[in-house]
């Protein structure tokens, strides 16, 4: 359907219709809205101070550590925390197991904020952000490089996960006719997401193999992709569960009888999931650290950190997640995602800025600005997808 | 005259093949136990279906 046979009095409805869903709903002074609002205004403020007068004036970054904490913690992070959207996709679609069908709107809007946010973070992060338009309009293209391949990826997979969420604006919008059309495009966009997902989960991996000498060769390896790649997995699984927990008790009022109680269900079958890719991950790192015989490195601090992340943070909520399946312990799977989060985040730190410049005596640590504008993202986006989710259809009415 | 040559399993790659199998060995007996309960409750379902089945004839 095109936009422009859309009738002006239909546009004008629409507008009025947007403006009507603009305004608040619910209470105002709510403890999130008390914390958040704060930190958003601190936020902006700093981002002027950013875009006025430099990255410098807010951020510790130097020529040593080009990468920060913005890169580190929304991009690099933000981004692996978002594949439950496409491990989701193809469990639904691919796969055919439809029991998974009744979280898939909420997946898919996550993943789609989270590209918007943290990707859309990369601006903030740039010296030169005008700049970030070059590899797509053809002004040096960069063909041998992977932030080529990231940049039309992030670009492509963001239009992906809008187009399988359209269906619902539509709907929400009352544009019948659109909302059939783009249903019917579902499947195409989801076979096209998967695949540039998977590639760009292991493309931001593979951007760290040009710094064989600045990471410390426990973190480095060649295999960095791959490994990329499946902890994407069982993080955006972990990050289903647990963001599928605090909605299903923030807005238990939106979710239908029949999806409350095949939540249970379908986080056992999430953590199933999540056990069987972390023992995938753990017995990768083994091989891994065998086929480099890293032996002498485990017996030092760096070695000690390693073995907090590998053992605290894959081996343990792995086990958890597999004696919480069998024992249907919901409390132990729930830790056990918060860990893997963690831990993924743990991981996406050591090899962006902890274990990055090991070397150096003059480490890199986050301002108070830097941690502020990322607490400030987080909250935008938490912002925006509870407006989305108290308008539209996302959240199954079964 | 013979020499005994001992096999260092670090040199010889017999560590990686150790831990392959290790992998293989240690993956089928976790999905085993993650699906542990639900096989013996699905077999005691065909089980008694297969039962109810029969009566018909």
């Amino acid at each position: 359907m095109n936009t422009a046979a859309i009738p002006t009095n239909e546009l004008v409805r629409f507008a009025k219709f947007f403006l009507q869903e603009l305004k608040p709903r619910g209470k105002w002074l709510t403890p999130f809205n008390v914390i958040s609002i704060p930190v958003i205004l601190v936020g902006l403020v700093i981002l002027y101070f950013r875009f006025t007068l430099g990255l410098g004036a807010v951020t510790n970054l130097s020529q040593q550590y080009p990468f920060g904490f913005w890169i580190g913690f929304d991009v690099m992070t933000g981004v692996a925390l978002a594949g439950g959207a496409y491990v989701l996709c193809f469990v639904v679609y691919v796969l055919r197991i439809e029991k998974y069908h009744s979280i898939l709107k909420v997946t898919i809007l996550n993943g789609l904020l989270a590209y918007i946010f943290y990707s859309g973070a990369l601006l903030l992060d740039l010296g030169r952000p005008w700049h970030i338009i070059n590899p797509i309009i053809g002004n040096s293209f960069g063909y041998n490089s992977v932030l080529f391949l990231v940049a039309w990826h992030f670009l492509l997979y963001t239009g992906a996960l809008f187009l399988e969420f359209s269906p619902t604006i539509a709907e929400w919008a009352h544009w019948e006719k659109l909302r059939k059309f783009l249903t019917s495009m579902t499947l195409g966009t989801v076979i096209v997401g998967i695949t540039l997902s998977m590639l760009h989960q292991s493309g931001i991996g593979a951007m760290f193999l040009m710094a064989k000498p600045k990471i410390h060769p426990l973190w480095y390896s060649e295999y960095i992709p791959l490994l990329y790649f499946v902890s994407s997995i069982f993080g955006g699984l972990a990050m289903v569960i647990f963001e599928g927990t605090m909605s299903s008790k923030i807005f238990s009022n939106l979710i239908g009888q029949k999806t409350h109680h095949s939540h249970n269900d379908i986080i056992l079958g999430l953590a199933k999931g999540a056990a069987i890719t972390m023992f995938v991950y753990y017995f990768f790192l083994a091989f891994i650290f065998m086929h480099g015989e890293k032996w002498t490195l485990i017996n030092t601090s760096w070695g000690y950190w390693y073995l907090v992340e590998v053992i605290g943070f894959v081996l343990v909520p792995c086990f958890m997640f597999a004696y919480g399946v069998r024992n249907k312990r919901f409390g132990v799977i729930k830790t056990a995602a918060i860990m893997t989060v963690l831990g993924v985040i743990l991981n996406r730190q050591n090899v962006c800025l902890i274990a990055y410049n090991w070397y150096v005596v003059d480490k890199y640590y986050p301002s108070w600005q830097e941690l502020t504008v990322t607490l400030m993202v987080v909250f935008v986006e938490i912002w925006v997808f509870r407006w989305i989710v108290t308008r539209m259809s996302v959240f199954s009415k079964e | 005259m013979e020499y005994y040559s001992y096999i260092n399993i670090f040199e010889t790659k017999g560590l990686a093949y150790l831990l392959l199998l290790s992998f293989l060995v240690l993956g089928v007996l976790l999905i085993r136990y993650l699906s542990g309960p639900e096989r013996k409750d699905a077999a005691r379902k065909r089980e008694s279906d297969s039962t109810n089945s029969y009566e018909g004839f």
